[in-house]
């Protein structure tokens, strides 16, 4: 991205009369599919992104016509958490307006592709009918919070997981404009009404998340987030959060500049009131430090090695009046989801469908259909989870019968069952054909890739071993991929850095093993490499921690 | 030029004549230079003068117009009293009162008269009235290579007869190298009004004689399907190359369509014929097959070849459109020579017109079309319209044969007047050579065009061009009608009521309205234009103003 491009956008945001531009004459030019460049920066912050089947272009072009533009939408779901008639709404809506298929995201909400101009605000009405809304999914400003999933992980799953609503609504912008442009609300008669002392006329440098992280499990990638927070319980009681701060995976191709990084935890906070002002004068001092004038260093992450971790803590007490605590000791264990079925505290039932990389489709079982035959009994509600699945939550004893039956039906149950544990703890990000963004497959890909991977676990009697993989089609990372034990990140179609040593709990970031390999190349060095791991690896030892001990990387 | 001799006789002459004669001197001479040889009427002209003629045309393409106005020419020199009126604006009560009544009228369709001259056409086949004192002529224009050479003329000659009125000169069949055939005609007129026995008075000519059109052929540069995927519709862009080709933006070009060669072998075997074995169509000897396979409409007889048939062999056949090898089938012939003697009695393929889609000033040497693939169910077999099926078919490099139809009715007026062009579907085609052209020139006026089709995302031809244009400033404004989008139909004429102020205060400040595409749509769209000038007119005289319009030729439709 070029400087001018930048302090671009910087200037569209505050040209931008708290987001609206000129969207609305933009919805009402029928000649394109489009939008002009400086809207479809601020839709962003209304929740979608102007993009094209990129598979289509040449042919296209050939036709005289333009590229075959289409908004991707994306839902803010704090937690994950849909009730069961959104969850049908949703589908409905996916199938009327966009490609049928809902996409459940690495950040535990949904996305729809191929959303027509046109069909924008009906959708938006829909959604909003169904108390669903898409503001700040994306953009410079907090995105959608993440909370650890499963509520079997802790009887206060609740409190816990109202503090990523809490947050949510405390850090969305006070702007009437997403009302105004596509719930056709009444234009503000006094714009002080929406002035906006956390985001002003400049929101954040670039966007910004926020995590809630359960130990032991850290599935949500705590230490992926701008600022994550680690739950502190004692005898069933949260006591508070450890604060950690400057995370992010992305790097760019050939600028040393940028690079992944794990949060840094720099404390403990208590109490509501106090946890929520020092979230939010993070937030503040990332809007008045962060980089604005080039956006691949505008991320906290980098504000934060610039600034110093200490000086970071002096400015929060600054700004809050108050120090933070000692970070208190914590531990995780995995990152994984728990398929099947399991009951928690209060004795409601919970099950884990195999959703793979969050594609929900009628292909090898009829997930689809059954998910919307399950949702119409309304007997439970829906709960995203990081790893890209769907937990069918909340489910009473007397309706879980009702509710199997159903996963029997689709062979839900078996299909989960039956696919292998490398292809459970797999993850991959969209990429092509949408992301506009990709140089590499990524969804597409990854599951055939997967079915030649695992006959050499088979034959190397590694079937149960429970290797987190993750692609990306680009170094974004938007499946994780540099905390995955093999990461593949494309650089060209067909080709991906191969990246090896993360570990299980997400505490470490994994290291460039081989560059730009292709198919074969890849299955020749995981054939050797998994080899001598069968052969030479310690009692429980996992591959990650493998290939670092032997300084395979 | 004058030799020595002469010279000296006239400056004599001259010399010996007083002012008022010189001046008699100076008329007389005029007089004899205006006698030209070649102006053969010219000798009738002391006793034609002081006669009255009407002139009325009905046109499609301009030509029987063109013809009307030379002739009308003529005779004002000839000092004949010479009224020439289109025939859509003539007066009917007028009719009775006419001394000398001129037709020179086309044929368009299939043996219709041309859509300005419906109206006159259906007002003399009404009969009820009689004409006894009207003394006519009609001027017939059309082309050999249409099965109903000249229809429309005949009838309106046969039936001004029946309704009593006096034919003084024989009906001429032009064929479209109309000149002189025209010329020798009305030189046969003068002569009549001068009482004079005509000297040439033209032959008949039957309706034979391969027609002298310019064939030019073409080599396929391109063939693009512009609908995307998972559209209803096929319509190709189609890029020709053909040496020096002459047009100008607003004509067509004519293709005579190959029947399939499987067909024309079914039917050899199926009637035994032998394809080898000659005949003579119009002039040239040709096997049966190459009749059969390029000259001979057999893919969808009109029923008046059905009812042909039925009388051939003697049997009784409802006559219905049909194709030859149905009917062979459900009929079938005795034998090889049973269908022989039948064969010529098939109608010659109707050319297939396609609407010039680019501008010489653009791309010289270029043909470039828009074919929508024509397509049709026959007892639930999907099928393809012969020509659109063919041309879509065609791959870079095949070469193919056709003419230019010229369309003097459907030009572009000065360059700084504004236009608005209505042209859902294929027919954009037109407006994409307008459009080029006034690109091209840089022309100050504005141009608005209105298009349709099914979905935007699927069906908007030529998007990325209109875009640039819209950006270059060439296209002034662009609306669209894309009609499936939607629950509710939205069609060009709605966005034209939409848009009625806006429309209307183009028509105001001169805008000409172009029509092309499909004939319904056009009525749609007339109705939706005379709305819109009473709505935003705010006039009673909606009518008027629109007969105004098409008068003064701003209103002008290319439909199908
Ligand atoms: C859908 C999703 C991947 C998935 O398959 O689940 C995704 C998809 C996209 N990401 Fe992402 N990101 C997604 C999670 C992530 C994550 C993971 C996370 O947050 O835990 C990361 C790495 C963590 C981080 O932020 O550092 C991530 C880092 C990026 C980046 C790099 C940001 C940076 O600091 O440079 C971009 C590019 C950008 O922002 O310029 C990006 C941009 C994109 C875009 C919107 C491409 C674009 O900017 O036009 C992708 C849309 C593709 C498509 O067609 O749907 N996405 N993206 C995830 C949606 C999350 C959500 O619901 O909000
Ligand atoms: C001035 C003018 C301009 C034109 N410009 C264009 C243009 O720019 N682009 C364009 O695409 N077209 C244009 N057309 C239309 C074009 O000339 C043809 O009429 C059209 O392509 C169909 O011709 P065809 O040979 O493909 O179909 P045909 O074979 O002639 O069939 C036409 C119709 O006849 C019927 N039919 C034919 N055979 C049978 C059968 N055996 N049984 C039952 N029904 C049958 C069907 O209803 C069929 O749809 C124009 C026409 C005119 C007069
Ligand atoms: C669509 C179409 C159909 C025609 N049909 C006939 C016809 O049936 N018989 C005929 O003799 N000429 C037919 N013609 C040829 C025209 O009559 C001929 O081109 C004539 O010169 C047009 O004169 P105009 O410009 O005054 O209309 C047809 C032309 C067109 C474009
Ligand atoms: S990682 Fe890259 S390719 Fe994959 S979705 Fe994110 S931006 Fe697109």
């Amino acid at each position: 991205m070029s400087d001018n491009n930048i302090s671009g956008i910087e200037k569209v945001k505050m040209a931008s009369d708290g987001l609206r531009g000129t969207i609305k004459e933009g919805l009402a030019d029928e000649v394109t599919g489009a939008i002009s460049d400086g809207d479809k920066a601020l839709v962003k912050f209304h929740g979608m992104y102007l993009q094209d089947d990129r598979d289509r272009r040449d042919e296209r072009a050939e036709k005289k016509l333009e590229r075959l533009y289409s908004f991707m939408i994306r839902l803010r779901l704090p937690g994950g958490f849909l009730t069961a008639k959104q969850y049908l709404a949703t589908q409905d809506i996916a199938g009327e307006h966009t490609t049928g298929i809902i996409k459940i995201t690495t950040r535990q909400t949904v996305q729809l592709h191929g959303l027509l101009k046109s069909h924008i605000k009906p959708t938006i009405k829909a959604f909003s009918e169904a108390k669903l809304i898409s503001i700040a999914t994306c953009g410079d400003i907090n995105r959608n919070v993440i909370c650890a999933a499963h509520p079997k992980q802790s009887p206060i799953h609740k409190e816990i997981h109202d503090y990523a609503d809490r947050i949510s609504q405390y850090l969305l912008p006070k702007t009437r404009a997403y009302y105004e442009i596509w719930l056709d609300e009444e234009k503000l008669a006094d714009k002080k009404e929406e002035e906006d002392p956390l985001y002003q006329d400049r929101y954040l440098p670039r966007k910004f998340k926020v995590g809630l992280a359960i130990p032991p499990n850290n599935d949500i990638d705590v230490f992926g987030n701008d600022l994550g927070l680690i739950a502190i319980i004692e005898n069933n009681q949260l006591k508070g959060f450890n604060v950690a701060i400057g995370g992010g995976m992305s790097s760019t191709h050939g600028n040393p500049a940028t690079y992944p990084r794990l949060a840094t935890v720099i404390g403990f906070v208590s109490g509501e009131e106090r946890i929520m002002k020092t979230i939010y004068e993070i937030v503040t001092i990332q809007r008045d430090y962060g980089n604005r004038n080039d956006r691949s260093l505008a991320r906290l992450k980098y504000t934060v090695d610039r600034l110093g971790t200490d000086w970071f803590k002096e400015e929060i007490a600054r700004r809050t009046g108050f120090a933070l605590e000692k970070e208190r000791p914590f531990e995780f264990a995995d990152r994984k989801d728990y398929y099947g079925w399991f009951q928690n505290a209060e004795g409601h039932w919970y099950y884990t469908p195999f959703v793979e990389n969050g594609r929900i489709v009628d292909e090898e079982v009829s997930l689809k259909t059954a998910l919307y035959e399950i949702a119409k009994t309304n007997k439970l509600n829906f709960r995203f989870t990081t790893n890209q699945n769907v937990i069918l939550a909340d489910i009473s004893t007397e309706d879980k019968p009702v509710i199997e039956k159903i996963l029997n039906k689709y062979n839900i149950i078996s299909y989960t069952e039956s696919v292998s544990e490398i292809r459970k703890n797999s993850m991959a990000c969209v990429a092509l054909n949408t992301c506009p963004l990709a140089f590499a497959e990524g969804q597409r890909y990854l599951p055939s890739l997967i079915s030649k991977i695992e006959p050499i676990l088979n034959k190397n009697g590694l079937e149960k071993e429970e290797i987190i993989i993750r692609m990306t089609g680009c170094p974004n990372g938007c499946a994780r991929s540099y905390i995955a034990e093999i990461g593949f990140i494309g650089t060209t179609l067909g080709r991906y850095n191969l990246l090896l040593g993360g570990d299980h709990q997400g505490m470490r970031l994994n290291k460039l093993y081989k560059e730009s390999l292709d198919e074969a190349a890849i299955l020749d060095e995981l054939n050797i490499l998994l080899g001598i791991f069968a052969k030479e690896r310690n009692k429980n030892e996992s591959f990650g921690d493998f290939t670092l001990r032997k300084q395979i990387v | 030029m004058i030799p020595a001799d002469k010279n000296k006789q006239i400056q004599e002459l001259i010399a010996s004549l007083d002012k008022p004669a010189l001046i008699w001197l100076k008329g007389f001479i005029e007089g004899v230079i205006s006698k030209t040889p070649e102006d053969a009427g010219a000798v009738a002209k002391t006793s034609a003068s002081g006669k009255k003629i009407t002139i009325a045309y009905g046109t499609e393409s301009g030509n029987s117009k063109k013809i009307a106005s030379v002739f009308a020419a003529k005779a004002k020199q000839e000092g004949i009293q010479t009224k020439v009126v289109s025939l859509d604006q003539y007066r009917f009560t007028d009719l009775p009162k006419e001394e000398y009544f001129l037709t020179v009228i086309s044929t368009q369709g299939e043996g219709e008269p041309p859509s300005s001259a419906k109206k006159f056409y259906d007002h003399i086949h009404q009969n009820g009235f009689k004409l006894p004192q009207l003394k006519y002529g009609v001027l017939a224009l059309g082309d050999t290579s249409y099965p109903m050479f000249c229809k429309a003329g005949e009838d309106v000659d046969n039936q001004l007869g029946h309704l009593g009125a006096q034919r003084i000169i024989d009906i001429q069949r032009c064929d479209v190298d109309f000149e002189t055939d025209a010329q020798s005609w009305f030189n046969g007129v003068l002569q009549k009004l001068s009482g004079q026995p005509s000297l040439n008075a033209p032959v008949l000519k039957p309706a034979k004689k391969s027609s002298g059109k310019k064939i030019y052929r073409g080599e396929i540069l391109a063939n693009i399907n512009l609908n995307d995927r998972g559209s209803n519709k096929r319509t190709h862009h189609i890029e020709i190359a053909s040496e020096g080709v002459q047009y100008k933006s607003g004509d067509s070009i004519g293709i005579i369509p190959h029947n399939p060669e499987h067909l024309v072998r079914a039917i050899i075997q199926h009637t035994g014929i032998d394809p080898e074995i000659s005949f003579v169509h119009r002039d040239e000897t040709c096997s049966a097959y190459e009749l059969l396979h390029k000259k001979l409409n057999i893919i969808y007889l009109p029923e008046r070849v059905v009812s042909k048939y039925a009388a051939h062999i003697q049997k009784e056949i409802t006559p219905v459109k049909t194709g030859l090898l149905e009917l062979l089938t459900l009929h079938p012939v005795k034998d090889a020579s049973h269908f022989e003697a039948f064969i010529q009695q098939l109608e010659p393929t109707t050319p297939r017109l396609y609407s010039i889609a680019s501008s010489l000033e653009k791309f010289d040497g270029e043909v470039h079309l828009t074919v929508g693939r024509d397509a049709y169910c026959v007892a639930e077999e999907q099928r393809y319209g012969l020509c659109s099926d063919l041309l879509c078919a065609l791959k870079p490099g095949d070469t193919m044969d056709f003419y230019v139809h010229h369309n003097d009715q459907f030009r572009l007026p000065e360059e700084n007047k504004d236009v608005i062009m209505i042209g859902p579907g294929t027919g954009i085609a037109p407006f994409r050579a307008f459009l080029a052209e006034r690109d091209a020139t840089g022309a100050a006026g504005r141009n608005w065009l209105f298009f349709g089709d099914q979905h935007f995302t699927t069906d908007f031809l030529y998007q990325t061009e209109l875009q640039q244009w819209i950006e270059t400033g060439t296209l002034h404004k662009l609306d669209l009608a894309f009609s499936r989008d939607q629950q509710q139909k939205i069609y060009v004429q709605d966005k034209i009521k939409k848009q009625g102020d806006e429309f209307y205060n183009w028509l105001q400040s001169g805008a000409t309205v172009y029509v092309c595409g499909a004939k319904k749509m056009s009525e749609d769209v007339e109705i939706a234009i005379l709305e819109v000038i009473r709505q935003s007119g705010k006039t009673e005289g909606a009518d008027e103003f629109f007969n105004q319009l098409k008068e003064s030729g701003r209103y002008l439709k290319d439909v199908y």
